[in-house]
């Protein structure tokens, strides 16, 4: 929520980014603590989106049906 | 030719007078009676505000001429796209005009023939409308997929009128039509389906023109190939679908129309799409769209799921193990270090006892000597002037002390 802009493709592409750097090593253990706290929280973001999304296709979904009957 | 009348012989001193004459002449035409007669049109004259038609009727072979004279209905019934060079055939009886002293053929019936040449003259006119740019592709617009009012211009109870409305109502239930009955053959038709699309072009609703007329004789449906028509069609901004005849018929009306449709049920088809079609297509686009999302959903979810269950993002102790790593070997280094330091310090310490043990006087003892300690302060006797006869001393031997005193 504290980046509302980011769109779920920039939330993914960053998140591999973060994991990619934390899997070559290198930096300092704060920079790796603040990194994976980067990821984690990137991680969050991609899976609220897509639970986001499915909640709409199910309400979609929901509703087609509700007016199909 | 017979005298039947009573009239004496004219001669220079008894002359006819004119009307006598006039009437003779007269009554000898009238005899040849109703006869059917063959020729080309050469010219058609209507003047405004009379109902008659004069005609002038050549001969198709040589270079003789008629006057033919006929009701406008008569020509409009027979003839009605009647236009210079076409070929007629007329019942018609020759009528003498005495105020005038000429004479005419009153004809009561005009048929027009000669097919080949009429369509030749169609092909004429077809080839005029398209050099013109009327039947260009590029010009035709496109009938909207589901219109909002269908303009229908038909003949009255027609069955090209039940095809397209049962149809169009099959295809669409919901379809709407704004029907305008006009005569589809005969004098009238082409001015009041000129007038119908006028009023249909007028009407903002209609959205598309579908003019249908079940099949017929190539005249019947000259109306669909009259000049006038096409033009008002081409200029006509909403888009007309004609379905003239059968699929064989080709009126001029065709080429210039937006969609040429070969029957009145055809149509109907291309103004409304089927409604069962179109709900199936959507049925199966909304199944893929479905399919679709939920598919890149799971997709992604499995890409997330993937980098999340990298170790170090899944564990990220790992991150810190190597580090811990680090701390215990360097512990385990210091740790080696002090204890080596340590070791070699006890061994220094045990050389050096062994040395210091070498060096003390407990070897000399062992080998018999003692050492004299006065007993009050330990004092080291080394001459016999330190000590008193009487002063009492330690004796330290190898074996352990013994108490003494000095005697002598």
């Amino acid at each position: 929520m504290s980046e509302p802009t980011v769109t779920y493709e920039e939330a993914r592409a960053e998140l591999a980014r973060v994991v990619e750097r934390l899997e070559s090593g290198g930096g300092t253990l704060e920079e790796s603590l603040a990194l994976w706290e980067r990821g984690e929280h990137l991680a969050d973001v991609c899976q609220r989106w897509l639970d986001g999304a499915r909640a709409r296709l199910d309400a979609a979904r929901r509703d087609r049906d509700a007016n199909a009957t | 030719m017979t005298q039947a009348d009573a009239t004496p012989r004219s001669s220079a001193e008894e002359p006819w007078p004119v009307r006598v004459v006039s009437q003779k002449i007269s009554a000898w035409v009238a005899r040849l009676g109703w006869v059917w007669i063959d020729g080309q049109v050469a010219q058609v004259t209507r003047r405004p505000g009379t109902s008659v038609v004069f005609l002038t009727l050549r001969d198709p072979a040589a270079d003789i001429s008629l006057t033919v004279t006929a009701h406008r209905d008569v020509l409009d019934s027979g003839a009605p796209a009647l236009t210079e060079g076409a070929r007629v055939v007329a019942h018609a009886k020759p009528d003498f005009y005495p105020s005038r002293g000429t004479f005419s053929l009153r004809a009561d019936e005009i048929r027009q023939v000669g097919l080949g040449e009429l369509l030749a003259r169609l092909e004429q006119l077809k080839k005029l409308l398209a050099a013109e740019g009327l039947f260009d592709p590029a010009r035709k617009r496109r009938p909207p997929f589901l219109p909002n009012r269908i303009g229908l211009i038909t003949g009255r109870a027609s069955a090209a009128e039940r095809d397209v409305l049962t149809n169009a109502k099959r295809r669409w239930p919901a379809v709407e039509f704004r029907v305008v009955n006009v005569a589809v053959q005969g004098p009238s038709a082409v001015s009041q389906i000129i007038d119908a699309l006028a009023v249909l072009e007028r009407d903002a609703d209609v959205d598309v023109i579908v003019m249908a007329r079940g099949g017929g004789s190539v005249e019947d449906l000259l109306p669909f190939s009259d000049e006038a028509l096409c033009r008002a069609v081409f200029a006509c901004r909403t888009p007309v679908i004609s379905a003239i005849g059968h699929e064989t018929d080709t009126p001029l009306i065709d080429f210039v129309a937006d969609v040429r449709a070969s029957t009145p049920t055809d149509a109907a088809k291309r103004a409304v799409p089927d409604l069962a079609d179109e709900l199936r297509l959507i049925a199966t686009a909304r199944a893929r769209l479905d399919r679709a999302a939920t598919n890149l959903l799971d997709r992604e979810q499995q890409r997330l799921d993937a980098i999340r269950s990298r170790p170090v993002l899944a564990n990220p102790i790992t991150m810190l193990d190597s580090r811990s790593d680090q701390v215990n070997s360097l512990r385990e280094r210091a740790d080696r270090t002090v204890s080596h330091r340590l070791d070699r310090a006890a061994t220094e310490l045990h050389h050096t006892l062994a040395r210091l043990r070498a060096l003390s006087p407990a070897a000399t003892l062992e080998r018999g000597y003692a050492i004299v300690q006065r007993s009050d302060n330990g004092a080291v006797l080394r001459d016999p002037a330190d000590a008193s006869v009487g002063d009492a001393v330690r004796l330290r031997l190898a074996g352990g002390e013994l108490a003494a005193r000095v005697t002598a």
